[in-house]
Formats: structure tokens, sequence, C-alpha cells
């Protein structure tokens, strides 16, 4: 099989920040490896990203799908005060470049911005930063396999939760 | 501005079992302004940690109320903190968080500072044609009236005429001592700053760190999300450390925890915790047991969320979060927030503490922006001035009493009043410890 293309990288980027504007957060979830790292690093001072995620706090660190589907339940549960609303996001994924692509896995790197309006207050709010993603192949089909989020606006209004990065 | 006077805002009748708490503390801008002045810029608020400005040169930058702050540590390790400010056109001399410079030289006109405070120099000085006036002014960096420091923990005054800094603490510094004493090098912070912004009142955030009541209404989503991971243990999922407790469970039986209100505004909830494998300090419980016998060493594994008033938190629950409350406006809060540990714990207790405390304590986690939401609704409602006084502050008005009981005997705390009680108790006197601490500084300008 060929290696990961760029039409390819872009279709799975772009697909997830789709899916998660649309709410299909079942789907979402079925773009991901069963050990998927999702890694939102958290800044140490003005200039510096959090690394070692064992020895320095991220805002997220999961290894493993279970944790994301934690988290979409409680987003759909109906039970959490910040979430009965969800936001309406929409996500923009630019500047898509295409690296370290061998056999059956490649590294994307891009650029991001959310706009949320929060219905429950009638707030905007937008984020912003770098995506790394890590795809592999599994039967035929290019999966999730890393997504580290490089936030540049990390001073959080009132909520910022995985549907929103 | 309306003439408001502190019965108008602060019902407290303890003869007749009444203490209500008026809508206007949390929705009048002008009564924000008096906070700002006569709480937050008048007496000790919380700074930092020693430990993030460990190392000769090392300096933290913060606010004491709305004027910006720097914590400096000179050549000698001498820690002092001045106001971020040139005594020239009033320009911070160092808009960075943190960091670490021998010298501080104003982006304005390059006067110069040392670490130690002093000016070391005034810009073309010579030709500049000063009269004498000017020589004979202090040039140097202007430092705080009141700074100290409690095992760790910084606190400063803008204003001298406050009392010394372990009197301001009181008995509330003992709750400081039961994480201070957990490691022989004391305590640091974990690097990664995580800050968040709520639509609401500062006393929000002050409340609802003592609120044993919410727990069950506010945050079911994370409860269902610890259900399911209790039954489901799996590698890739950290288990909560609040598994294994029941003071959060909304039972009605036995004495799961209680409260305890302290002098000048502190307070305490807190909760049993039995040691177990999920907290990290589990690894040391054999060693903490031998050095500070058994009840103490209990202690240390309780829940325990601290309010040191106006502006500090120690949260020990499903890990451990260190919280500055930097009010903005009447209706805008900042949290700085801190995940605090033990310095020279494992590898793997370390990661426990760090996963257990992004999932709960964060704003990108499963509880705080919960906690966010519900004091936006609250500053919502809180603007209906139809019927001024709220009815959140009267739970445990016939179950709480003057001085200690035996859990506070196990750590010699002397608390004004204690609680203690079931689950469905969730005690709410011990709020009033901070309209009384709020109403004794604000006494002066609220007859």
């Amino acid at each position: 099989m060929s290696v990961l293309t760029l039409v390819e990288a872009q279709e799975t980027v772009f697909r997830e920040a789709r899916l998660l504007d649309e709410q299909r957060f079942e789907d979402w979830l079925d773009l991901f490896v069963e050990d998927v790292l999702f890694w939102m690093p958290a800044w140490k001072d003005d200039t510096t990203l959090s690394g070692d995620p064992d020895r320095e706090l991220s805002l997220i660190y999961y290894r493993g799908k279970e944790n994301l589907r934690d988290r979409v339940d409680r987003l759909r549960s109906g039970l959490s005060p910040v979430s009965r609303i969800l936001p309406r996001v929409t996500h923009s994924v630019t500047n898509v470049m295409l690296d370290a692509a061998e056999g059956d896995e490649g590294t994307v790197y891009s650029s991001f911005v959310t706009h949320s309006y929060q219905p429950r207050t009638d707030q905007l709010s937008f984020h912003f930063g770098r995506y790394e993603h890590g795809l592999v192949r599994e039967e035929g089909q290019w999966k999730i396999a890393r997504k580290i989020i490089y936030l540049a606006n990390d001073l959080v209004p009132t909520v910022l939760d995985v549907n929103a990065i | 501005m309306k003439h408001y006077r502190l019965k108008d805002l602060v019902d407290d009748r303890p003869e007749d079992g009444v203490f209500r708490v008026s809508r206007a503390m949390f929705s009048d801008p002008a009564l924000f302004d008096l906070e700002m002045k006569h709480i937050f810029e008048s007496g000790w608020v919380f700074l930092g940690m020693a430990s993030q400005v460990e190392n000769p040169h090392d300096f933290l930058t913060t606010r004491i109320g709305r004027v910006p702050v720097i914590l400096m540590r000179d050549k000698q390790g001498v820690l002092r903190c001045f106001l971020n400010a040139c005594p020239h056109k009033g320009a911070r001399i160092a808009s960075q968080h943190s960091g670490n410079a021998k010298l501080f030289v104003c982006p304005y006109h390059s006067w110069t500072f040392a670490s130690s405070g002093e000016n070391r120099a005034v810009k073309w000085e010579k030709a500049g044609c000063y009269g004498e006036g000017f020589h004979k002014e202090d040039h140097n960096l202007h430092p705080i009236a009141k700074f100290g420091e409690y095992r760790g923990f910084l606190f400063g005054s803008l204003n001298p005429d406050v009392s010394e800094l372990e009197e301001h603490l009181g008995e509330a510094r003992h709750i400081i001592d039961l994480a201070a004493d957990q490691s022989e090098e004391g305590l640091e912070v974990v690097p990664g700053r995580v800050r968040f912004t709520f639509a609401a009142n500062w006393k929000m955030q002050v409340e609802n760190c003592s609120d044993q009541y919410h727990f069950t209404s506010t945050h079911p989503s994370l409860i269902k999300v610890l259900e399911r991971r209790a039954r489901e243990a799996s590698k890739g999922v950290v288990e909560s450390s609040l598994s294994g407790a029941d003071f959060w469970k909304g039972g009605n039986d036995g004495i799961v925890g209680g409260s305890y209100s302290f002098e000048n505004g502190h307070a305490l909830a807190w909760g049993i915790m039995p040691p177990n494998p999920s907290l990290a300090l589990f690894e040391n419980y054999p060693q903490l047991v031998q050095k500070f016998g058994k009840e103490r060493a209990a202690w240390m594994f309780n829940m325990r969320n601290l309010t040191l008033f106006p502006n500090m938190q120690l949260a020990v629950n499903a890990s451990t979060q260190l919280r500055i409350i930097r009010p903005v406006r009447h209706d805008l809060t900042e949290m700085e927030t801190w995940c605090l540990v033990p310095k020279g714990e494992s590898a793997e207790a370390r990661r426990l503490r760090i996963r257990q405390y992004e999932d709960f304590f964060n704003p990108t986690g499963m509880a705080i922006a919960d906690d966010n939401a519900v004091y936006e609704e609250c500053q919502h409602g809180l603007t209906a001035q139809a019927r001024p006084w709220l009815q959140g502050h009267a739970r445990g008005m016939t179950a709480t009493h003057e001085g200690g009981n035996d859990f506070a005997e196990m750590i010699d705390l002397k608390p004004q009043r204690s609680v203690t009680g079931t689950s469905q108790l969730a005690d709410e006197t011990l709020f009033q410890s901070y309209y009384r601490g709020w109403a004794q500084r604000m006494a002066e300008v609220l007859a």
C-alpha cells in the first residue's frame, strides 16, 4: 500500500473537526485507535509548554480511548450544568503539512481555531493553536493514534472541553 | 452609590438562629470597589509559594488586589516583595510571570534595579540637571508594607497596620501544617500553571470550596464516570481518590466529616478519607504513622478544603489543588491554580496525583467547569433584589457549637466553631466565617 498522502492526511483531520462540530461524537470516537494518546500540555510560564506529562501538569492527558468515551458520555449525559446546552462550535483547520509518512504511519501538523457560542450565556469564545496528529492505518483506514493540542490562549473562560479543541 | 450599613448586607443574629447574606454582596459594583480597597488592598493576602522563587535572583509577579507586585530573591537568598512599578513613571519593571534576573531594567527609560530592589542606575543622572529634591527621594523599588512566610506559603499586605502573619492565620495555619509536614523538604508546585475565569463574583468561589451540599447536584455527570471506572477498572484509566470515601455520597448514617470555622474569616470543610492506594500519599503511610502517630497521619489523608480569607484555597480531595482567587470585576473572577505536592514523592505517586488532578481540577476536566457554570447561573439570579436575603447560609445552625471536638483534638486544633455530621448535613455555617471576616474588614467603611 502507498504511504499516507497529503490529501488523506487533510481528509482525516478535517473529518475529525467536522464530526466534532456536527456533534457526531460516536463517529468521532471511531476515528481513534484504542490506545490513543490525547494530550493538551499546559504552559509552565509565559513561553514554555509543559513537557513530561508524568512530572509536569497538562490541561488534558489521556492514554486510552475509554477516557475519551468518558468525556463524551459526560458531555451528552444532561447531568453537567456547563454542558447541558452544548456550545455551538466551529473548528477551522489550516496549514496542514504532512511529515514523516512511512509505511502505515504518518505525522500531520496543522493550525486550528475554534469559535464557540454558548447559548446558555450568549458568550462567544475562541481558542487557537497547533495540532499534531499521529495517524496509523488500521484495516485500510487512517486512524488517529495521537492528537496533541498546543493551545496558544490558555486562559480558559468558564469551560474548554474536548468538543472545542 | 447606595449607602449600605453592615446589617443591610450581613444579617448575623445567632440568638434568633438567623444568618443571612444580601444579594447585593455579589452584584453591586460599588461594593466590589470597596472590597478591593478594604479587604484585598488593606490586609493579608496570599501571594505564592516560596518554592516558586527558590534560587538567588528568582522572581515571581502577581497582584495584591489591583496592585502589581513582584517577589524577588536577592543574591544572598533574602526574599522580598515590592510594588512592581518603576518609581520614575510607574511602568512595571517585570512583565513576565516568573524568571531569574540579577538586574531589572525598566522598559521605558532604563532605570535599573538589583534583585534586592535597590536602584542601580538612573539613566543619564548626572547630565539630567535634577534638583535637590529629586536627590533626596528614594529611587529604590517600593517594598510592600508587610511580607511574611508560613511554611513555604507567602503572604503580603499593602497596609502596615495589620496583625502579625501567624496571628492572622490563627488556628487555620495548622491545616497548612498537615500539608507541609508530609515531606521533610516541604512542598512544591508541579510545573504547569492553569488559569481560568468565570463570569461571577469572587465570593462564589470562596463559598464553593466549603460547599458540601452541591457535589451530588452539580457533579452527577462526574459521579457517573467515577462509578463506571470503579466497576470497570482498566489500565488506561486512573482511579479516583474519591471512590474510597463516603463524605460526598449523600448518605445519612454516621459521621463522615464536618467543618471548622476559624478567626479572621478562614474556614475548613473536611471529610474522612481512609488511607488507601488510590491516594498518592499512601506510599508514605507507614512512615507518617511512625512519625506523627496514627491520628495525625490519618488527618493527612482526609479531605480538607481550606479557605484562607480572602484569596487562597487549598483543596485536598481528588488530588491537591492550590488556588489563588483574583477578583477582576464584581461579576468576573480569574483563578490561578497549581497542583501542590510534597517534595521527594516517588515518580509513580507524582504521576497518579497529576492524572487525578487534571480530570477533576482543570477547567478542561470534568468538575470545575460545572462549578463555574453554576456560579454564573447564580450571578444572573443574584441581580434580583426584590428579595434581598439569600437562604444559603443556614444549614447546620443547630449542629454548630463553640470550640473544637474529638477530631480537632487529634491534631491539637482549636477552631472557633465545629460541626460534624452525616453527608446529608452539609453544613453551611462555616460560610458565616467568611462573612464575619468580611464584616470585620468592612466595618471601617460600612458603619
